[in-house]
């Protein structure tokens, strides 16, 4: 997976992960594995500006994880729409 | 504390099809004691404090651990299937960590990321194949047509069991699967035919471990069973033996009532039926929304390890715990509106794949089958109606579903 370093810069997508809430159950891994990957058992790493593609994946993401941590916003010009 | 006792109407056939109402007059009590010393949690605060919990162990199950014959060698033999599997074969549904973590995290390597992904197409053959063999009718029998063939086939072939010996195991696997019913354990001749489907699916195990460490595939078995760095195997033949059943049953039992259930609301929900064929997008939405209204497994037993102190009210050490996910899920106090079906709903903060330590391994695996399955069947049935309403159901209150769902058609597409 890549990760924030190599992002793609005209990404229109940001995610947002409560890592408080965040329990490693990882089903966002397998929802949305370009986006979300587990390190060790429980260290979460994500992608928080994921490519506009990715869009399908990380919805699945935010359905399927268990404590409700994963939120995705779209990012326009001049505002962020909270989905 | 009063005692009450109406979890035995929970577990009464006559309220099979309907157990909600139940659930809400529990929910007046979050922690309540049932008369025969059983503690019922079902508010979704209560069950959520206990889920991560230390204290409630999974390892050994309601008391049921007595002497009958004086002879110990038959005593062992009459015992339930879960006594038994506590003195052998445990899997890791029936333990705690540490064992437990050291067992999953084999499961979880097997259960890869890419594994489970590669499933998404010959999960959507089979549902087409298994439409397809159903054209020309104006009935469909959904359980015996699809949600059960489905997850069956796609278990096999992850662990690497032959189609061709299927058959054979799928009375094991139910009657397996009656370990999870509290009050399977009550009747003599139900634990006898426990005992020996549980020999017969070992010993149909372990030959097929031998085999595949003979000749390994790119099956999960395959790879559970192969040998660690010296060369030496990772997991004992014991705990390999009780992984294989565990995931087996689970998968014959467990993802067809999602389907089923997941069917059946929808078409007791027409409106949703129709966005759902309109916009298969829906379909996580969907998925979701039928784990917590009509979840295929409503309850899991624990015991208390010390005393615990929920909801105001006390479980003295040794009790059985008994956290009831299915009313967890229809709590006003969690849910707006809980006992209406709305895919749109935020926050869906669900039990419907347990949660803690023991959260569902194949719960990815069984979101797939389900959305590929409901998305195909809202697709290509053509004007779906409902032939009973209630469906007959399965004898189990906890792995709850209907028996048969039989669906009147107008063609398929």
């Amino acid at each position: 997976m890549d990760l924030p370093s190599d992002r793609d810069p005209t990404a229109s997508l940001r995610v947002v992960v409560d890592l408080n809430r965040c329990q490693g159950y990882a089903q966002c891994c397998y929802a949305a594995p370009g986006s979300f990957a587990l390190r060790g058992h429980e260290i979460l790493f994500y992608d928080p500006a994921p490519p506009a593609a990715h869009r399908g994946e990380i919805e699945r993401a935010v359905q399927a994880c268990p404590v409700r941590a994963i939120s995705l916003q779209a990012v326009t010009a001049d505002r962020v729409d909270t989905q | 504390m009063a005692e009450d006792t109406l979890f035995a109407e929970v577990l009464d056939q006559a309220n099979r099809s309907d157990p909600y109402p139940i659930y809400a007059r529990l929910r007046a009590n979050p922690v309540s004691r049932q008369r025969d010393g059983s503690f019922v949690v079902s508010t979704h605060a209560a069950i959520r404090s206990l889920i991560f919990d230390p204290r409630l162990s999974s390892e050994d199950l309601p008391p049921s651990h007595r002497p009958r014959t004086g002879n110990p060698l038959k005593d062992w033999l009459l015992n339930p299937i879960k006594d038994r599997i506590a003195t052998a074969h445990r899997p890791l549904i029936f333990r705690d960590p540490p064992d437990h973590d050291t067992l999953r995290g084999f499961v979880m390597r097997e259960f890869s990321v890419p594994r489970v992904r590669a499933l998404h197409e010959p999960v959507g053959r089979e549902v087409d194949r298994l439409i397809d063999a159903c054209l020309g009718r104006d009935q469909v029998c959904l359980v015996e047509d699809l949600s059960y063939p489905l997850p069956v086939a796609v278990i096999c072939d992850l662990l690497g069991v032959p189609e061709t010996d299927e058959p054979q195991f799928q009375a094991w696997a139910t009657q397996l699967a009656t370990a999870l019913e509290p009050d399977a354990r009550h009747d003599e001749a139900s634990r006898h035919k426990t005992v020996a489907a549980f020999d017969a699916i070992s010993a149909y195990m372990r030959n097929l471990i031998r085999q595949k460490r003979r000749n390994p595939g790119a099956d999960m078995i395959s790879g559970l069973a192969a040998s660690g760095p010296q060369g030496k195997p990772v997991m004992s033949d014991f705990d390999l033996i009780s992984t294989a059943i565990l995931l087996l049953v689970a998968g014959h039992e467990t993802t067809v009532n999602l389907i089923t259930n997941g069917m059946l609301t929808l078409l007791r929900h027409p409106e949703e039926l129709e966005r759902l064929r309109a916009d298969p997008e829906r379909a996580p939405r969907v998925i979701e929304e039928v784990l917590r209204y009509e979840p295929p497994v409503h309850f899991r037993t624990r015991k208390a390890l010390g005393t615990i102190t929920v909801a105001g009210q006390t479980i003295p050490k040794g009790a059985p715990v008994i956290l009831l996910f299915a009313s967890g899920n229809r709590d006003p106090a969690r849910f707006a509106d809980p006992d209406r079906f709305d895919p749109d709903r935020e926050d869906n903060q669900h039990f419907g794949f347990g949660g803690g330590l023991h959260y569902c391994v194949g719960a990815p695996l069984a979101r797939i089958e389900a959305e590929i399955a409901l998305v195909a069947l809202c697709r290509r049935l053509v004007r779906p109606r409902l032939m009973a309403d209630p469906p007959p159901y399965r004898t189990g209150a906890s792995l709850r579903g209907p028996e048969r769902l039989g669906i009147h058609i107008d063609g398929i597409v």
